[in-house]
């Protein structure tokens, strides 16, 4: 096996000093395969940017080491890491123009013109900016600006694509293009690229791991799949997800032979003892308290179940999500159909054990996805 | 990142020491000149070991000057209060004045708003001799001549253009929306003009303050002229110490620190607003 | 009688005519929503109503009053801007009690009101922060809770849930018809988001231009654009649109896409020899027998994830790009070759001049709407 294209190894990061010092990176470790498309997930203030601006070389490591195909490079200046970065901001040269933008780096190699405007085209054709190649980027959008930068990026063979918002401003229509397209060309070439986003839909499209974030830490580091089915801490659990998974503090007993659990006095559950596996019997019935998550795709509507009155019927087109006032909270489902609902209109709803996610009330950790230990 | 070897720290640090040294050395070498007689001063070469005396400050205090040809009366402490009255007045003028005209320019547009306040700008470019002239001749005719009143009249031609520029770069910076929401929220306009605007430009209404303060303290020439021996302030009032036995250098040392602590305790002292000011900027969330 | 009206307005800045002689009226406790790309003139809009800036043509009634001559103060909207707009030396409390401040309501009735609204939208906690110290979120429901406190009845939303996390903007976009239901103000929702539009909108106003292109409910709108323009701007991934000339046979009409025969709504004969434009939104297209009626061979390309489904990226023989989507976790091919097809109910058809939908004739009315 090849060693890793990165791997960070207990890095931390604090900005400033004393009292009023941040904390914006703990601990973390990470390591980026080679080819694989890695995109750091969290909201704004998790660390995940200063993680990338780590790695980059545009700040510095306060503890830990970076290492950059298999040599540490936490003292290195970025133009000498092999790196190549698509900043979310404008960052173009503004006397340049975009062909130029994107070409600069393969001009300092000493690249053959032919081969660079060759190069040039082929990235352009993908971003679809042919057509504004000769202009300055004072006169362009910022949408094309962002594709101008991700261009300069992606044309390189760096050893490492560092993308920080790559697709923050471009129209909804062109992202969803893009993102198939871009994913398409990292993966022909054998590219290994981390990718910043708080988008998770973005994370989902082109990641093979996603890397969740919040307040320095990292919380899971898994292929999208893993994070959905098996989310590591309630943190993960209702962050991955649109709309966010659907959480209950719940009590659990046992009648019998079956399992209950307690959302609120007028919904409770009962499964058969043998849905979960022995183990996840044993911690349900020990007396912690423990927050039941359901996902919203989850969610089976029908004849039978546990009331809940219906507070909203989105329609989006292609899926319906409906909030229902459940157990005291608020439940939220989703259908792939138009649903016939009315606000204040009285549903009933089950969920299988086998959608059923348990996490441990205390520090959130997960407790059992699907009837299996965690 | 900061990619620096230790070659380049200490080239850093030296660089920075000679800028430092640039600009603090007259002040030091005042300040040092101001505790020495006029005859260590002129001593050649000069040397920083000396007796210091207080003597200089004394001389300006009590006012009077004991020179070699005599005995000379200064009233420099007079001095120094008309410059502390003439620069204040000034600049609460041009506050009372120039504030509510910079929000007029930043909020509202209108046909040849530009060409007004570049017009009150360009006061600025013009050379003080120019109006002198006939100012001073104005200013006999009508009784302005040698008071307070007159000079602070001229003095808006410093402090009124410095002023409502710095001011309306300020109230322009206020993100619209928030005045729009303040008013929305059922305000009124003059409200929202004294809730929203001035304490959001309250730093830079601070800075563009303290830099008319500044320059109006410094003015020389408009007191020269317009002012006599009790009005005028310690810009003008330090010629008295060029003497027809030769210039008081200790004397115009001490005299040149007394004048420049007012502002220089005044510029530290409202640095921290204007730090203050440019972290405000982080208005738009 | 609407509790908003708009006649004919017309706003130009210098000679740019930013808002083009607009109409619309929003019903009592309706929620308006205006969407568009920017600069289609939807603040532009927003602040009009709001009396921030005034417009060159045509009238504003709230309640049926002409507004024109009303200040800002006492037109009774509330407003939340989409950078919030808090007042930045103020704390939450000071930012949340400004409308009631305004009013010279009484200090207990103030503290009453905002820790009502401060509980609903969970913001009890961080009321003395300064806006500073506040997180995005916290930002947004601050703002929010500034609009709504007042309860004025007609309630201006200037894309509130742009400047916030994607993670935050689905849980209030969930939560926002609830709150919104609570106040009975007629609302205005700008947004560019469709989702948004579409979740929210008892109505939805596409504006683009200065203009408005379309008013209608969401399924009229999603499902019955009027034009290609207006198409595009809903759905993720977005309809796909092919460039086809329909034909006729004894079967009835059809589009040739690839070599095969898509049939089309026998309402759309009279498209037949016309330049037209095929879309067929990428969830309307699945994986089918290459021997179906309307199967199109295509090669697959990628397949992508996103928001639960799966979206496949395919290339025709001509090489067109295609896009489908399916729910995730359902079956289909991820490579090679594979058969595509639509319900023919679901095909649109527009022409490629004007960019215009072709509407199915009369006989088939039933199953465009």
């Amino acid at each position: 096996m090849t060693a890793p294209v990165l791997s960070l190894n207990a890095v931390d990061k604090t900005f400033g000093s004393g009292a009023k010092a941040v904390h914006a990176v703990r601990a973390l470790d990470m390591e980026v395969e080679p080819g694989e498309i890695v995109a750091l997930l969290g909201s704004s203030g998790c660390g995940k940017t200063s993680t990338l601006r780590m790695i980059a070389g545009f700040e510095e490591v306060t503890a830990g080491s970076v290492k950059i195909a298999g040599r540490e490079v936490n003292q290195l200046a970025p133009a000498k890491r092999n790196v190549a970065m698509a900043f979310e901001g404008y960052s173009l040269y503004p006397p340049l123009t975009v062909a130029q933008n994107i070409g600069f780096a393969l001009k300092s190699q000493r690249l053959a013109r032919a081969e660079i405007d060759r190069r040039v085209a082929e990235i352009a054709e993908l971003l679809e900016i042919e057509s504004i190649l000769g202009r300055y980027p004072s006169s362009i959008s910022g949408g094309q600006q962002q594709r101008a930068s991700l261009g300069r990026a992606l044309i390189r063979d760096a050893a490492l694509h560092l993308l920080d918002e790559p697709m923050g401003q471009l129209e909804p229509q062109l992202r969803t293009l893009l993102r198939g397209r871009i994913k398409h060309f990292l993966k022909e070439r054998g590219f290994t690229a981390i990718l910043v986003t708080h988008d998770q839909t973005e994370a989902n499209a082109l990641a093979d791991r996603i890397a969740v974030m919040e307040e320095g830490v990292l919380q899971q580091f898994a292929p999208p799949a893993v994070l959905k089915e098996r989310p590591a801490n309630l943190f993960t659990g209702t962050f991955i997800g649109e709309p966010p998974m659907n959480v209950f503090p719940i009590k659990v007993g046992t009648e019998g032979e079956a399992i209950v659990l307690s959302l609120s006095d007028d919904v409770t559950f009962r499964y058969p003892q043998e849905s979960f596996a022995a183990p996840v019997c044993a911690s349900l019935t020990s007396e912690r308290a423990f927050v039941l998550g359901v996902r919203p795709q989850a969610v089976k509507r029908g004849s039978e179940g546990a009331p809940g009155r219906v507070a909203a019927n989105q329609w989006l087109g292609d899926q319906t999500h409906i909030v229902t006032d459940f157990a005291g909270g608020t439940l939220i489902s989703v259908e792939h159909d138009r649903a016939a609902l009315t606000k204040g209109e009285e549903i009933r709803v089950t969920f299988e054990a086998q959608d059923l996610h348990f996490f441990d009330a205390g520090d959130g950790s997960a407790v059992s996805h699907g009837g299996e230990p965690a | 990142m900061e990619h620096t070897s230790a070659l380049e720290t200490w080239l850093r640090r030296v660089a920075l020491t000679l800028v430092v040294v640039f600009f603090m050395f007259p002040i030091f070498w005042i300040f040092l000149m101001s505790f020495q007689t006029n005859e260590t001063i002129l001593s050649i070469p000069p040397s920083i070991a000396f007796e210091p005396t207080i003597s200089n400050y004394q001389a300006l205090i009590t006012g009077r000057l004991d020179t070699q040809a005599g005995t000379l009366e200064i009233d420099f402490l007079n001095n120094l209060w008309n410059s502390v009255i003439l620069s204040s007045l000034s600049v609460a003028l041009a506050l009372v004045l120039g504030v509510p005209a910079a929000y007029a320019f930043a909020r509202h547009k209108f046909r040849g708003s530009e060409d007004i306040a570049f017009t009150l700008l360009s006061f600025r470019f013009a050379p003080p001799l120019l109006v002198l002239l006939p100012l001073t001749l104005y200013f006999q005719d009508i009784g302005l001549a040698d008071t307070y009143f007159g000079l602070i009249w001229v003095y808006q031609l410093i402090c009124l253009p410095l002023i409502l520029w710095i001011v309306r770069g300020y109230f322009e910076d206020v993100p619209v929306d928030i005045e729009h929401a303040y008013r929305i929220a059922g305000h009124s306009w003059w409200s929202t003009f004294r809730k929203i605007a001035l304490p959001l430009a309250a730093p830079g209404i601070a800075a563009a303050g303290l830099l008319a303060f500044i320059f109006a303290w410094n003015n020389f020439i408009f007191a020269l002229v317009l002012a006599s021996a009790d009005k005028q302030p310690v810009t003008v009032g330090a010629l008295a110490f060029v003497t027809a036995s030769g210039i008081q250098y200790g004397q115009v040392a001490a005299a040149i620190i007394l004048s420049i602590a007012p502002t220089l305790a005044l510029a530290l002292y409202a640095q921290r607003y204007l730090v203050e000011g440019l972290s405000l900027g982080a208005v738009k969330g | 009688m609407a509790a908003l009206t708009l006649n004919n307005i017309t706003k130009r800045f210098k000679s740019e005519t930013v808002l083009d002689g607009v109409s619309l009226e929003v019903g009592e406790g309706e929620t308006l929503v205006l969407f568009g790309p920017s600069g289609a003139g939807k603040t532009v809009l927003l602040r009009l109503i709001a009396g921030v800036i005034d417009p060159e043509e045509g009238e504003i009634l709230i309640h049926g009053r002409d507004v024109g001559d009303v200040a800002p103060e006492q037109r009774g909207v509330g407003m939340a801007f989409q950078n919030f707009a808090l007042f930045p030396h103020m704390s939450a409390l000071q930012n949340i009690a400004s409308p009631l401040a305004a009013k010279k309501a009484s200090e207990s009735a103030i503290g009453e009101a905002v820790t009502k609204i401060a509980r609903l939208l969970k913001i009890e906690h961080v009321l003395d922060h300064a806006p500073r110290a506040l997180s995005n979120g916290q930002k947004q429901r601050t703002a929010l809770a500034r609009a709504l406190v007042g309860s004025p009845s007609i309630l201006l939303l200037d894309d509130p849930l742009r400047n916030v996390d994607a993670k935050l903007r689905y849980e209030m976009r969930l939560e926002l018809p609830r709150l919104l239901a609570a106040q009975q103000a007629s609302v205005i929702y700008v947004t560019q988001d469709y989702k948004e539009a579409m979740a929210l909108g008892d109505r939805i106003a596409v504006m683009a231009g200065g203009e408005f292109r379309q008013i209608g409910p969401p399924e009229a709108i999603y499902l019955s654009p009027m034009s290609i323009e207006i198409a595009r701007l809903f759905g993720d991934p977005t309809i796909n649109l092919l460039e086809v000339t329909p034909e006729a046979d004894s079967q009835g009409a059809f589009a040739r896409l690839s070599g095969s025969r898509v049939p089309l709504e026998s309402g759309l004969a009279p498209a037949v020899g016309r330049d037209c434009v095929l879309g067929v939104r990428p969830e309307s297209l699945g994986f089918v027998d290459g021997a179906s009626e309307g199967a199109v061979p295509v090669v697959i390309e990628a397949e992508t994830p996103l928001n639960e489904k799966i979206v496949t990226l395919a290339l025709t023989k001509a090489g067109r790009e295609i896009l489908m989507s399916r729910p995730a976790g359902t079956q289909g091919p991820s490579e090679g070759e594979a058969f595509i097809a639509a319900d023919k109910a679901e095909i649109l058809l527009f022409d490629r001049e004007s960019g215009l939908r072709i509407e199915a004739a009369a006989a088939n009315v039933g199953v465009t709407a």
